[in-house]
């Protein structure tokens, strides 16, 4: 009897499963289109998911070996299930291996479980606590519906009890893990996280690569829409992105914000997407809610507007604004979705449809067009924290080794220490350099995290026509979301150019023996990694080298490296000002006095700007520059001493 | 009072008499006495007194009675020149704001401009609208005054300002109209009177010098610089105000009788500000909490009954305490007010340039070092809690004995 | 909101600091005004030229065109303003108070509504109620202050930095929204004949002189303590003695009501 069962039930459960996956293509087609190696990526997902994604996953072992024993054998039993129960090849050989698929996954799912028992709050229960049953029933009914395939127990072993009882385990087994794939249970991520794979938007970030800049909007195109106003206008494979979420809440546990009690969580964020994408309400949503906003009271359709500025729809405006974009959420992520680039897009329509940025947001804009810097100040003083130092210009020179991009924190007195910092170290180092001076513009860093594309895309128009005029061999700028927009996000526009941020050329300019040191006195140390020299671009080891190199032991904080926690001031939160529980900066500070260090290093104006505003008792904030610049040795005799580096060098000689 | 010096006959009774009580102090400084080995010293500090001119004066004559004291008496006013025009060849008219009936310093800056403008032939004639409370018009430069009464021009009333000013044109025809270009009148007075009188003035005017006015144009970038034309509203600070002369405000009439005419727009009258309501850029009264203050409700309580604005900084703002758009700093907002009382903040670099543009600052604070007192003209060293429980009762007694006075 | 017809007139700004081109500060504030009051109906207009990029900044506010009377720069905007309104069915003109660039006299609502024959309301900071031809309005004081005037319609008012702040300009409707030009006549301004701009000059602090007629005077003045140097700071006084010097200073200054 069950010969004829099970193939029904496998064949019904898969023709279902296809009609659902062609559903489900159909929805993710309504978005955008998108350009995509379709061939190219299908074969290059099975790499993708083998080693990038595994690469994420197996910084927890546990999971990373449960999901290796249970997936694996999922996907080894449903091939010889259907080769077997299905099609009727009874071979004893691949009865064996059958058994052998069923039982790993069986103890694969035996450990999902487990981690079910008591799960950690980031998880999402509801659907997903009825998985590890449904696997377990499905590696079980098939293990024993195997045996007499097997040959270890005769065909009618068990009569038609065990038959009937099969029956139904199977049905369960396969409407949960075939055609439960395609219509939206829990196991759709294993489905659209495949296909997601093979489309990424990012496709650069597989195989040790890096894609961290945004996107450009295309403002010739007067038809494109200006971010994303409803679902339906992100990329398909956006869609599709939202989609492979698994819930398993990593991104809830790394982000800011969520911690800091802002009405953030980018669990909840992609999970409310995937409810734009097919319509309806949140009360389904069996995770954390946004802190402060019960669910249930937000709904969307796959045309419906995302955000109601005047109430309530799928997601609240403050929602969006809370990001730091710090990337946490990215970094942590299993299935690679891109919960950044969703919130900027979503920024961009209501800076730049609605005019509605936040608090100071649309000052600080207002200040960019008519100013170049977000305060407002006045375009002529960009250069007057240098104004003795005798600093050469661009227009000048023309032609130069380094040019030093100084950024904003030109206008600001405390950035302005760190700056003259770096000056002396460049000195010191006889390095040929020079600034743009006036001609430097803010990158546009912030406008275009705050939504505002049209005015990125002006400044940065405008600074890469400035720094075409020039040849220089590298950037070097102490701003890390300088760095990452010139290096980054220039490109896209025409300008692509080597930059460096000051602690990575500063440790080339001391493995190549430019600076004499001495060793830093000041007490222990640690060091806060910049989420835009961090994660954006991956420089974790050049900043410990230098402090390394000035005798500093770096007492590492619990979140470090890809890990570190974000200040509170990228993505122009400062700016958007979202009212929280508690404030970011000094949740990190929390985090930097458990080390008990006197001193934390930092190298970003913003990062400094964060820290410092943290009241009470604090260990001090330096920025890397000023550390190295406090024990350059020969300090105001570069002259008097003749020229030592070069008889230095002909000794090497 | 004169300065010179009488003999006080009761001092010098004093003097003689052993018994009285103030006889030591009546006693002339011991000039010279026999010293412990016999030697006369002398005291030469203890010869002469100090003459009405601030120097020491040695009487030789022996007139010098009744001690050294120095004698105060109340120095006399310097009586300045007076100005007297007696048949002016023109006549240059102000028209003061008179901001709670008393010149303020920018009308006086601008009599002071009429009267470089007058030079020694013309007249300068003030022009005030109602009761005035000023008793130093002659020492600011008022040759003539012309006072309306107060029926028909009470209030908000500008039409009828501008007809009565129409009017003295037609009698005067002054060389120059001069106004306040203020916001508390002078500024919307002075463009209606030219709108009247067909003129183009010369606006927001920071000097005139031979004739030829310059005044800010635009966006303050540019200066707008022209023959000084007949009507002319000037920014503080445009002249100097007149200190060396007195003048006659002698009073002048007007010949016409003005006619009155129905307004276009009534003034209904002030409407009562929540003090809590007004934008704090532009409060005149601001009480700013920051990390010290522990018990908000009585902060809340304090700038309730003080009628103060309230303000914070952005430690208070960032704990959750007060709204984002109460924070006052360089990263919130830049306030005015004349009178800033900052409770519990200890006056970080960003703070302190946005109440850069205060009047008084008055620090309530724990730490006697922190910054905020260096800033602050008043400081009061204590927990805050207490000092604003103090300053509610005084408050409250000040109302109350208002009342009392009042019934 | 009111059945009123509102004009906003605008003008091309300059940012103080740097001088670009913008919307000018409180002609936005006149349009936020006017959309407060006509939404959708306001128009708003300008005179000048219609190629400045700057005035799509007030489009951004929201609203789909803005009226442009064509002249070259340096042209007296006032005649054509005035034709253009007489002829008009507007009930209320809203303007800024001073332009951010030329003259900036702000004598244009003063001189248009005298032109008109319209009361001016200066510094008008809400339309409370309208009713039989008659409007009751808030104006603005200084410090935060208001007055309730009555005034009858059509009328011109002028609004200054009191009025609500003029929401965010976005770069979406600031693409799409027309600006429609008219040919109009021409008048040339004769200010320009007889005056000229030039930079601003710094204008000097005012030192403080001292007028003193004696030596002695002269050397107490020369010796008093600079203001400024520090406030009189009271420690180890009872909450009482403190609270009664504070009260003391707020007296004088006047703040106490």
């Amino acid at each position: 009897m069950l010969t004829t069962i099970l193939p029904i039930l496998l064949f019904a459960a898969l023709a279902l499963a296809v009609i659902g996956a062609g559903k489900r293509f159909l929805m993710w087609r309504r978005g955008r289109p998108a350009q995509v190696d379709w061939l190219g990526g299908l074969l290059a997902m099975p790499r993708r998911y083998m080693v990038d994604l595994h690469h994420v996953v197996a910084r927890d072992k546990y999971i990373a070996n449960t999901h290796v024993a249970t997936a694996g054998g999922f996907v080894l039993a449903a091939v010889l299930a259907i080769l077997v129960h299905g099609f009727g090849l009874h071979s004893r050989l691949l009865g064996f291996a059958l058994l052998a698929a069923t039982a790993l996954m069986f103890v694969g799912a035996l450990f999902v479980a487990k981690r079910r028992l008591d799960p950690p709050s980031r998880l999402s229960k509801g659907p997903w606590m009825r998985l590890p049953k449904s696997l377990l029933m499905f590696a079980a009914s098939f293990f024993i519906a195997t045996l007499p395939v097997a040959g270890i127990v005769s065909a009618d072993f068990g009569g038609w009890v065990l038959a009937l009882l099969l029956s139904v385990g199977v049905a369960w087994g396969v409407s949960e893990l075939f055609f439960g794939m395609t219509w939206g249970g829990p196991m759709k991520h294993a489905f659209a996280g495949a296909l997601h794979l093979a489309w990424h938007r990012r496709a650069e970030r597989f195989a040790g690569g890096r894609s961290t800049g945004l996107k450009a909007l295309d403002l010739d195109n007067r038809n494109a829409p200006l971010g994303v106003e409803k679902p339906t206008d992100f990329t398909w494979n956006q869609l599709l992105g939202f989609d492979a979420c698994v819930q398993c809440g990593k991104c809830e546990a790394a982000c800011p914000a969520y911690a800091a009690g802002q009405p953030l969580n980018p669990k909840k964020l992609i999970q409310d997407m995937v409810v734009g994408l097919a319509g309806g309400t949140d009360a389904k949503f069996a995770g954390s809610p946004y802190p402060g906003k019960p669910i249930g009271e937000h709904s969307g359709g796959p045309h419906l507007p995302i955000v109601n500025l005047n109430g309530k729809a799928l997601v609240d405006a403050e929602t969006l604004w809370s990001c730091t974009t710090c990337r946490a959420c990215v970094e942590e992520c299993p299935m690679m979705i891109e919960h950044v680039d969703a919130i900027v897009d979503m920024r961009r329509h209501l800076t730049l449809e609605k005019g509605a940025t936040p608090n100071k947001g649309a000052e600080v804009l207002d200040n960019l067009i008519a100013t170049d810097n977000p305060g407002g100040f006045a375009p002529g003083g960009r250069l007057n924290w240098a104004a003795d130092l005798n600093l050469a210009l661009m227009s000048d020179k023309q032609s130069v080794e380094v040019l030093f991009w100084v950024g904003d924190g030109a206008f600001d007195m405390r950035n302005q220490r760190t700056l003259r910092a770096f000056v002396k170290v460049l000195k010191a180092a006889q390095v040929d350099f020079a600034v743009l001076g006036l001609e430097e513009r803010d990158s546009g860093d912030v406008a275009r995290r705050l939504g505002d594309e049209a005015t990125f895309q002006l400044l940065a128009k405008r600074n890469i026509a400035t720094l075409g005029q020039y040849q220089f061999r590298t950037i070097v700028t102490c701003d890390p979301h300088s760095f990452h927009v010139l290096k980054n996000e220039y490109g896209e526009l025409g300008g692509h150019y080597q930059v460096l941020h000051h602690s990575t050329y500063m440790e080339q300019l001391i493995s190549g023996q430019k600076l004499t040191l001495g060793t830093h006195k000041g007490g222990s140390v640690t060091y806060h990694d910049p989420c835009y020299l961090g994660r954006y671009n991956g420089e974790y080891e050049a900043p410990r080298a230098v402090l390394k190199a000035i005798g500093i032991e770096v007492r590492e904080m619990e979140r470090s490296a890809f890990r570190s926690r974000c200040c509170g001031g990228g993505g122009g939160a400062p700016i958007t000002d979202i009212p929280g529980k508690q404030r970011i900066p000094d949740m990190r500070m929390a985090d930097i006095k458990e080390t008990a260090a006197e001193v934390v290093a930092v190298g970003c104006p913003q990062c400094t700007a964060m820290l410092e505003g943290v009241v009470g008792q604090r260990p001090e904030v330096k920025d890397i520059a000023e550390l190295v610049a406090d024990v350059l040795l020969e300090s105001a005799a570069p002259l008097k001493q003749g020229n030592p580096a070069p008889v230095a060098a002909m000794e090497v000689h | 009072m004169s300065e010179i010096i009488r003999r006080d006959p009761r001092v010098e009774w004093i003097a003689r008499n052993r018994l009285h009580p103030l006889h030591a102090a009546a006693q002339p400084a011991a000039v010279s006495w026999m010293g412990p080995n016999g030697v006369i010293r002398k005291n030469p500090h203890g010869v002469g007194f100090i003459g009405p001119n601030g120097l020491k004066r040695i009487d030789r004559s022996g007139g010098q009675q009744g001690g050294s004291q120095k004698r105060s008496t109340a120095s006399a006013v310097v009586q300045l020149p007076l100005h007297v025009i007696e048949q002016p060849a023109f006549h240059i008219v102000v028209v003061p704001d008179m901001v709670g009936g008393r010149l303020s310093a920018h009308d006086k800056d601008l009599l002071g401009l009429a009267h470089k403008l007058a030079g020694s032939d013309g007249a300068v004639v003030a022009v005030i609208f109602g009761e005035h409370k000023e008793n130093a018009l002659d020492c600011n430069g008022v040759d003539r005054l012309l006072q309306f009464e107060a029926d028909g021009f009470s209030g908000y009333a500008p039409e009828a300002r501008v007809l009565a000013l129409a009017a003295l044109e037609r009698q005067l025809t002054p060389r120059h109209w001069l106004l306040p270009d203020s916001r508390t009148g002078g500024g919307e007075l002075g463009r209606r009177l030219a709108a009247k009188l067909g003129v183009r003035p010369a606006t927001r005017v920071w000097q005139v010098a031979d004739g030829v006015s310059s005044g800010r144009a635009g966006a303050g970038r540019e200066d707008l610089v022209q023959q000084a034309p007949r009507v002319v509203l000037a920014a503080v600070e445009c002249a100097e105000p007149v200190s060396e002369t007195r003048h006659e405000v002698r009073a002048l009439a007007l010949n016409e009788a003005l006619v009155r005419h129905i307004p276009r727009i009534q003034d209904l009258g002030a409407v009562a500000v929540d003090p809590a309501q007004i934008p704090m850029a532009e409060a005149e009264f601001i009480l700013s909490g920051g990390n010290g203050v522990k018990d908000w409700a009585l902060f809340h309580q304090a700038a309730a009954a003080l009628g103060a604005t309230e303000g914070a900084s952005r430690v208070a703002v960032d704990d959750g305490y007060m709204g984002r758009e109460r924070q006052v700093g360089a990263s919130g907002i830049w306030v005015t007010a004349r009178v800033y009382v900052a409770v519990g903040i200890s006056g970080a670099i960003q703070h302190l340039q946005g109440i850069g543009a205060c009047d008084k600052v008055v620090a309530i604070n724990l730490d006697p070092t922190c910054d905020m007192i260096k800033r602050a003209d008043l400081s009061v060293i204590g927990e805050s809690a207490a000092i604003l429980q103090a300053l509610i009762e005084r408050v409250a007694a000040y109302r109350q004995g208002g009342a009392r006075d009042a019934a | 909101m009111t059945e009123l017809n509102i004009v906003a007139l605008v003008s091309v700004g300059a940012h103080p600091l740097s001088g670009r081109p913008r919307r000018a500060e409180q002609d936005a504030r006149a349009v936020e005004l006017g959309l407060h009051l006509a939404g959708e109906r306001l128009q708003v207009l300008h005179a000048g030229d219609p190629q400045q990029e700057a005035l799509r900044a007030y489009l951004g506010m929201g609203l789909n065109q803005l009226k442009i009377l064509e002249q070259p720069a340096h042209s007296d905007a006032l005649p054509v303003l005035a034709d253009y309104l007489a002829d008009s069915s507007a009930q209320l003109v809203l303007t800024g108070s001073q332009a951010e660039t030329g003259e900036g006299s702000g004598m244009l609502p003063f001189l248009l509504a005298e032109q008109l024959g319209w009361p001016l309301v200066v510094g008008l900071a809400a339309v409370e109620q309208v009713s039989d031809g008659v409007a009751q309005v808030l104006q603005a004081l200084p410090r935060g202050q208001r007055r309730r005037l009555q005034v009858r319609l059509p009328f011109v008012a002028s609004v200054d930095n009191a009025a609500p702040t003029a929401r965010q300009s976005a770069f979406g409707p600031a693409r799409r929204g027309l600006l429609t030009a008219e040919e109009v006549e021409l008048v040339a301004d004769p200010l320009f004949a007889s005056a000229q701009l030039q930079p601003a000059k710094p204008r000097p602090k005012r030192l403080k002189v001292i007028k003193a007629k004696t030596g002695a005077e002269r050397m107490k003045a020369a010796t008093a303590k600079a203001s400024g140097g520090g406030g009189q700071v009271l420690k180890d006084v009872s909450p009482e003695a403190g609270a009664e010097a504070i009260f003391k200073l707020l007296l004088e200054e006047g703040v106490l009501r």
